[in-house]
């Protein structure tokens, strides 16, 4: 399948090594065009503009966690069919669940491998190329 | 522990009465009852448990480990916390930016050889180094990780000190009174000759130097 490497994405962590880190990966993955947020209440402002093709969010942050700016998208008639992927430490089973209720496209566990990443965005996008 | 409630043998055998007669109304009314006299005693423990805290408060010295602890020890964790979490910080960034520049010049390195057409060993070895180089980024995801953690640690010691201010408070001691840790001569230069680390609270930074060129100016001073 074919991905768009030309997307958006943005990247949502409070910790810059770890938004550093997501980028890398994803220009491994040959993903150019990134933004970055430090929170949850920092990337809202940013996803409402449509820009994002992608979103890769952390879970804990100290604002806005990304469960809720996750809700926000879905919530959000415009904005709601973005592709939303969660990398965490967050690891109870009952928060995976609420996070597959809150309608996340992927969940990712750190620490975790480039492999894991590359994995659920072919997963993510072939399922919204079978949802068009 | 004896308590003057206690519970009332005929209550239950009416209770068991109320409950084989179906009278659930009343059987209702009796558990609330026996339930209160539990109630009861458990409001009589709490109240002889903050008494007893009370007291030991009230009696403890000035000086005692707990209020000094309280006054200078706790505010500094977090502190050494926050500088644990800077270093971490600065080096995962310095690693970051390091296997990055190293990325690209394994990429300039690649396309002066062979053309950029690469083949076979050598481009097996350039796919190599950039495997390894991408493990070493990933591995700085402990900085977020042990961040994380340490976050939540300095979240706990902080209610905790502002709970142990609050139970001194409400003691005959005056917080801002409890003094200075006393510290001896002695006791401050076996510290000294045990080490102590980073000094990395701002107490701690008195009287120390910032570089390796205030470390040479002090000994040439001393003719070394």
């Amino acid at each position: 399948m074919q991905i768009n490497r030309d997307m958006n994405i943005l990247v949502v962590d409070d910790f810059s090594t770890m938004r550093r880190i997501v980028k890398n990966l994803l220009k491994e993955l040959g993903f150019s065009k990134f933004d970055e947020a430090d929170d949850g209440a920092t990337a809202w402002p940013m996803v409402q503009t449509g820009k994002y093709d992608f979103i890769v969010s952390d879970w804990n942050m100290p604002q806005m966690t990304g469960i809720d700016l996750l809700r926000h998208v879905r919530a959000d008639a415009n904005l709601k069919d973005t592709p939303f992927l969660l990398i965490t430490a967050e690891a109870k089973r009952s928060q995976i669940l609420e996070a597959a209720q809150a309608g996340v496209d992927g969940y990712i566990v750190k620490p975790f491998t480039a492999a894991t990443l590359n994995e659920k965005i072919q997963k993510i996008f072939a399922r919204v190329a079978e949802r068009q | 522990m004896t308590f003057a409630t206690q519970i009332d043998k005929s209550k239950v055998e009416a209770l068991l009465h109320a409950i084989e007669a179906g009278q659930s109304e009343e059987a209702a009314k009796l558990v609330d009852d026996l339930t209160q006299i539990r109630e009861g005693e458990l409001y009589q423990q709490v109240q002889l448990l903050t008494q007893n805290l009370h007291q030991t408060l009230d009696d403890l010295e000035e000086d005692a480990p707990i209020l000094l602890h309280t006054k200078h020890d706790l505010p500094d964790i977090t502190e050494r916390l926050k500088y644990v979490m800077n270093e971490t910080d600065n080096a995962s960034n310095k690693t970051l930016s390091s296997a990055e520049n190293a990325l690209g010049l394994v990429e300039q390195l690649a396309s002066s050889l062979e053309g950029g057409a690469l083949q076979g060993f050598d481009k097996q070895l350039v796919e190599q180094i950039n495997h390894e180089l991408t493990n070493i980024m990933l591995a700085q995801s402990f900085q977020d990780l042990t961040g994380q953690v340490l976050n939540r640690v300095i979240l706990i010691v902080t209610t905790l000190e502002e709970s142990l201010k609050e139970l001194i408070s409400r003691s005959r001691h005056n917080f801002e009174a409890i003094p200075e840790r006393a510290e001896t001569l002695e006791s401050k230069k076996e510290q000294e000759e045990k080490g102590m680390g980073p000094n990395v609270t701002q107490k701690s930074k008195q009287d120390t130097v910032e570089s390796q060129d205030d470390v040479d100016d002090l000994l040439s001073d001393l003719g070394i």
